[in-house]
């Protein structure tokens, strides 16, 4: 079992992450514009000052100088809320950090590294529409070459953030902050980059999650046990590349899928799974769960999955149908 | 000065990089103007300002923020070898290596340019790291007055100046053309010079097109201590080549029946032989 089974939480998992990878790894460079407090890079900045640097509120600036710091010989590692360093600064993100290894570039194999990661992703910001950001999978799933990452927990996130910074090309994780579940045992669980990690086996429903819908995906197979709806939990936190025929596998081995995930239900971990399931054609049916179409509203978090359907009772009820 | 070089070699040096220039841009057309008038500092950067490294590279840094200026690169790098000619004539032909605007990792280009304004921060971030190892490379960006449009750009001017980076250096190619016009007409952005001193640079208005100006320019850039330096050059897009000024009043491409390229060529071997012939006096 990869689950930890007791209710523990990590009050600020960035800041103990970025500290410990920057006292082993001297080349790197924890980047902020004026957010390092709101994304918990408090221990770098005080303790290892030249490991950090803050270009003030600018983004573009903040991925086009990362972009320069990784040609310098360094390992840039730029961290924003997930709107601004995806939607605001998406050019440099493309351009500047997205360009420079991977087929059809100058640099087929090998490359420096750039990463950017991305706090209060989809819905987990309380300022509604312009802090949240439920499309930046879907926005840098489709750079050529790029790496996409959206962990569960901060045990992922360190294993996914420690394999970036070897990692040619562009990174793009999605970061957690504050009081954060430790949901990963850290004995057990090995991240390895697009492996895709069966959290509950059963039969029937297979629900494919990653990030903050993992999470809403345990509460809800919680529930559905009760209830002795039977189902499976895979959890997907490689978005891009991702083994597909892992994905495959665990489609086809159930008679319906159910995608939870913290983001639009087009163009991210749902429609990932669609493309891959109709690759091989006739497969199950896939219901998409996450934000419809819609702007979330904005509040606490347990506010905004209820308004919008995504808490584990709406959730369990909805798939509890749905096997029916 | 750095290698020693003297101005009239370096003069031949530019008319040549015009030369290769023409000779490019006459197969399928090109960015001709912005090659021509960027010739005198492409010699001076590549002949005497960028230090040579042991690979028979540069160990100082240049970075292109605009990659219509890419000719530019292409004619100095024929000069210095490290690009054939015959390689570089199929410039703008499909399947060519010779990117018209070329992306990170080709021979000479160390940034994807062409998306605009994105070089100044991507130099600032490379000076920022080379100082941070404690190496003494410079780092050079050319990038363009209709660039200074892009909020981007000032966003590096702010860092770069708060950096306190004096190993950066900044090219404006202040040309006064961009895609629509002219650039005062576009969208004003003079004056220049003052708007870098007051992002914390030390600046410096020159023609962009005398050599003993560059010259005394880059040595006043190396020696600026605390601040980092910008070189504003109100070149001209036909510099040099007086058939360029004639057929091209909006000058920004230039397609390969537009012009009398032969007349141009013709212009240039009568500057290099007066220059030949300075030389020998």
């Amino acid at each position: 079992m990869l689950l930890t089974g007791e209710r523990q939480f990590d009050s600020a998992p960035f800041d103990s992450i970025s500290y410990d990878l920057c006292t082993r790894r001297g080349d790197v460079v924890v980047m902020s514009a004026d957010l390092s407090k709101y994304c918990q890079v408090v221990r770098v900045k005080k303790e290892l000052p030249e490991q950090h640097l803050d270009v003030g509120m600018a983004e573009q600036n903040l991925l086009a100088v990362a972009a320069g710091v990784a040609k310098g010989g360094l390992v840039p590692v730029a961290t924003c809320f997930a709107c601004y360093i995806t939607r605001r600064a998406y050019d440099q993100l493309l351009i500047c950090m997205g360009t420079g290894s991977g087929a059809g570039t100058n640099v087929e194999t090998g490359g420096l590294t750039n990463i950017a990661i991305g706090f209060t992703p989809g819905i987990t910001n309380p300022a509604r529409i312009h802090h949240q950001a439920a499309e930046d999978l879907g926005m840098v799933r489709a750079i050529p070459n790029a790496t996409v990452i959206d962990p569960v927990d901060p045990t992922d996130f360190r294993a996914a953030l420690d394999i970036a910074v070897d990692l040619p090309g562009l990174t793009y994780i999605r970061g957690h902050r504050g009081n954060t579940p430790l949901i990963l045992d850290p004995d057990k669980f090995t991240f390895e980059l697009g492996k895709t990690y069966t959290l509950k086996a059963g039969k029937g429903i297979g629900i494919i999650a990653s990030g903050h819908g993992t999470q809403w995906a345990l509460e809800t197979s919680e529930l559905l046990s009760e209830r002795g709806v039977d189902h499976s939990l895979l959890h997907v936190p490689t978005i891009k590349p991702v083994n597909e025929k892992e994905v495959s596998d665990f489609a086809f081995a159930h008679d319906q899928i159910v995608t939870i995930e913290n983001h639009q239900i087009v163009t991210g971990l749902g429609s990932l799974v669609a493309e891959i399931v109709s690759d091989t054609g006739g497969g199950p049916r896939i219901t998409r769960i996450g934000l419809a179409n819609r702007w979330a509203p904005g509040g606490t978090l347990a506010y905004i999955r209820a308004q919008l359907g995504l808490d584990a009772e709406v959730l369990a009820s909805r798939l509890a149908g749905l096997a029916s | 000065m750095r290698r020693n070089q003297s101005v009239n070699d370096l003069a031949v040096i530019a008319a040549r990089i015009r030369r290769h220039v023409l000779e490019i841009c006459r197969q399928r057309g090109g960015y001709a103007a912005q090659g021509v008038a960027l010739a005198d500092i492409a010699a001076v950067l590549y002949f005497d300002e960028l230090r040579p490294d042991a690979d028979g590279w540069f160990k100082d840094r240049f970075v292109l923020s605009n990659g219509h200026d890419a000719i530019m690169v292409y004619g100095a790098l024929a000069e210095t070898g490290h690009y054939g000619m015959d390689v570089l004539k199929t410039y703008n032909a499909d399947g060519t290596s010779v990117d018209q605007s070329p992306i990170e990792g080709q021979l000479g280009f160390e940034i994807t340019a062409g998306s605009l304004g994105q070089g100044p921060s991507q130099s600032a971030g490379l000076a920022w790291s080379l100082r941070r190892q404690g190496l003494d490379e410079r780092v050079y960006c050319l990038f363009s007055d209709g660039e200074l449009q892009e909020g981007n750009v000032w966003e590096a001017a702010m860092f770069a100046g708060h950096q306190k980076l004096d190993n950066l250096c900044f090219i404006i190619d202040n040309n006064d053309m961009q895609a629509s016009g002219q650039v005062a007409d576009v969208l004003a952005v003079e004056p220049v010079p003052e708007k870098f001193e007051a992002f914390g640079f030390k600046s410096r208005r020159i023609n962009g097109t005398g050599i003993t100006e560059l010259l005394d320019a880059f040595e006043e850039a190396r020696a600026t201590k605390g601040r980092p330096y910008a070189m504003i050059c109100d070149t001209r897009l036909w510099a040099g080549i007086n058939c360029l000024q004639k057929a091209l009043p909006m000058a920004h491409y230039t397609a390969r029946t537009a012009v009398d390229w032969d007349e141009g060529l013709t212009e240039i071997g009568a500057t290099l032989m007066e220059l030949e012939a300075k030389r020998r006096e």
